[in-house]
């Protein structure tokens, strides 16, 4: 069966530009004008993916986020303003796994979508051999190599590789990473990412300058993409 | 500010009297008491009500004191000088007031004209803007008109110009209204810095991802060392300056011109350029293209200044010797967090 995606969105004309784009893709769609509405059809319908915009008229979209992780990992996409950074991490550090800033272009959105729908079958199965580029990472072994030589990542370098590739394709913030890497204590030390994230990008990309796989999401955090979908747009 | 004015009308007090004591010899005691009077207005043309009050006061007091007969006690032995010291307190009273009334009108002839100032720079503003939205509206609704109503008659391949020039104007309409509103945040305010520890080569990395396609036309050239320190910014904001200062080198230069992001450390701060090899800047001054819709610059520049100083660095632009243009600014380095362990080990 089509995967099902709930859509909570108080803009009309918004709601009708994704259910178009989203229809015309396969998907089944559910709307909700707003967030007591979506966190019901959330329970109701069990889609397999909420796309949820910040800004709602009733409540945040941050509440919302909230009472569907209470009881379900389903993939949750943010839509926001570029003027909402903050409420933008707060989201993901509440259990958003993506976010498309308005305005966007259906590619972006239809990208995320497929993504996030594909990482969470994903997350049952576990796939843990990494292709980027002249670069592969098995992060079950322990093993990386680029252009067919083996490379040395250390242990920390392994565990973030390892905490980017769950969400592959998705954004991961600076917190969830420090968290995940480092601990709770470290939540703040978002120089020990960058010093990491340089070294990992010296170790795996083709042109660490301009990082292809290991991408930088700025103000927020990271998005590593492999190359089965790294024909996702930024 | 409230003190020095009673300071002031005690020592107009103190002045006048030793004044009058020296002219009391050879004058009438009506032209003393015009000097203290005196002493009154000047104390009105500077300070507010209350001091006025306490030097017409004192006056009176001393008046009374060193020259109405008995000198040397405040009796009053001819009644008529009670009508002078009730002159005297009166006239300090009207004249505190009248300059009152003409201090209030200087005022609010001054935060008119500073209305009317900022009123000049709103409408500037707004006809500018307005300006730069009527192309894309007009395209926008000539072109979704002509698909709605015409759509069927057209063949595939015009839909998808027509819906295309649609797309991009609408995107490029929508960046400049975020750039209006981020202007109006950074003047008013509004916007907290955001710091934390970052890599510039980071920020550029994303900034040049994310312009790819604008910038395609152009050969870029990055030149950032390795060993480059990490700075405290807000990373989201000088992302907004590389991609403003790329975007401005990319359009005012013809295709195929060199752009140049740099780079390195100097004197405790770190300076960052984007150079082009292009015809290079117009004589004028340097400074003006900084300012909110200077022509052609939009408000990319104006923005990128206002960020920059928020960070305590500067920004200017350099006609580069021989041909092209360098836009630099600075950011202050400050002594770097401890790294973990293992970082360290290699």
């Amino acid at each position: 069966m089509n995967p099902t995606i709930l859509v909570v969105e108080d803009e009309p004309e918004i709601r009708q530009f994704l259910r178009t784009s989203l229809k015309a893709e396969g998907y089944r769609v559910v709307e909700s004008p707003n967030g007591r509405r979506g966190s019901l059809d959330a329970g109701m319908h069990k889609p397999d993916l909420a796309i949820v915009d910040l800004g709602l008229p009733d409540f945040d979209g941050i509440e919302v986020i909230r009472r569907i992780r209470e009881w379900s990992p389903m993939p949750i996409i943010v839509l926001s303003a570029r003027i909402q950074e903050r409420s933008k991490i707060d989201a993901l550090d509440t259990g958003a796994d993506d976010y498309i800033t308005k305005p966007f272009g259906v590619g972006e959105l239809l990208a995320r979508v497929r993504v996030a729908l594909r990482n969470a079958i994903r997350a049952s199965t576990g796939e843990k051999m990494l292709m980027l580029g002249p670069s592969s990472v098995d992060l079950e072994k322990r093993r990386a190599s680029k252009d067919g030589a083996e490379v040395h990542l250390t242990v920390i370098e392994f565990r973030l590789l390892g905490c980017l590739a769950k969400h592959l394709g998705m954004v991961v913030t600076h917190k969830q990473l420090l968290q995940e890497v480092w601990g709770p204590t470290h939540v703040e030390d978002t120089h020990y990412l960058r010093v990491y994230m340089k070294q990992l990008r010296e170790k795996l990309e083709p042109d660490p300058v301009r990082p292809k796989y290991l991408r930088t999401e700025t103000g927020v955090g990271y998005r590593l993409v492999a190359d089965e979908n790294s024909g996702m747009e930024p | 500010m409230k003190w020095p004015g009673y300071a002031w009308a005690a020592g107009a007090t103190f002045a006048s009297t030793l004044v009058a004591l020296g002219l009391d010899a050879y004058f009438h005691v009506v032209n003393v008491a015009l000097v203290y009077l005196l002493a009154v207005v000047l104390v009105a043309l500077r300070f507010r009500r209350g001091p006025v009050i306490v030097v017409s006061v004192l006056n009176v007091v001393a008046f009374n004191f060193f020259f109405i007969p008995p000198r040397g006690t405040f009796h009053v032995d001819d009644p008529q000088y009670l009508l002078t010291f009730a002159m005297m307190l009166g006239v300090g009273l009207i004249v505190s007031g009248l300059t009152e009334r003409v201090r209030a009108r200087a005022q609010a002839q001054a935060a008119l004209e500073i209305e009317a100032e900022t009123e000049r720079v709103r409408s500037a503003l707004l006809a500018s803007i307005s300006h730069d939205l009527r192309t894309p509206l007009a395209v926008i609704t000539g072109a979704s008109s002509t698909l709605a109503e015409r759509g069927e008659r057209l063949g595939a391949e015009e839909r998808a110009a027509l819906a295309q020039s649609i797309f991009q104007q609408a995107r490029d309409m929508s960046e400049l209204v975020t750039k209006v509103l981020q202007m109006t945040r950074l003047e008013s305010g509004a916007i907290k810095l955001e710091r934390g520890w970052d890599s510039l080569a980071e920020i550029a990395g994303a900034v040049l991802r994310r312009l790819h396609d604008r910038l395609a036309t152009h050969l870029m050239m990055i030149d950032l060392p390795d060993d480059l320190p990490l700075v405290r910014v807000d990373a989201s904001l000088i992302e907004q300056v590389l991609a403003n200062l790329l975007e401005n080198a990319a359009r005012h230069t013809p295709p195929r011109t060199l752009i140049r992001l740099r780079a390195h450390v100097a004197g405790g701060e770190m300076v960052v350029s984007v150079e082009d090899f292009g015809p290079g800047l117009p004589e004028g001054d340097l400074e003006r293209i900084f300012k909110k819709f200077h022509k052609g610059a939009g408000l990319g520049l104006a923005i990128c200044r206002a960020i920059v100083e928020l960070h305590k660095g500067r920004i200017w632009a350099e006609r580069l010797p021989g041909v092209g243009t360098a836009f630099r600014f600075t950011l202050p380095l400050e002594t770097p967090p401890p790294m973990p362990v293992e970082a360290l080990a290699g």
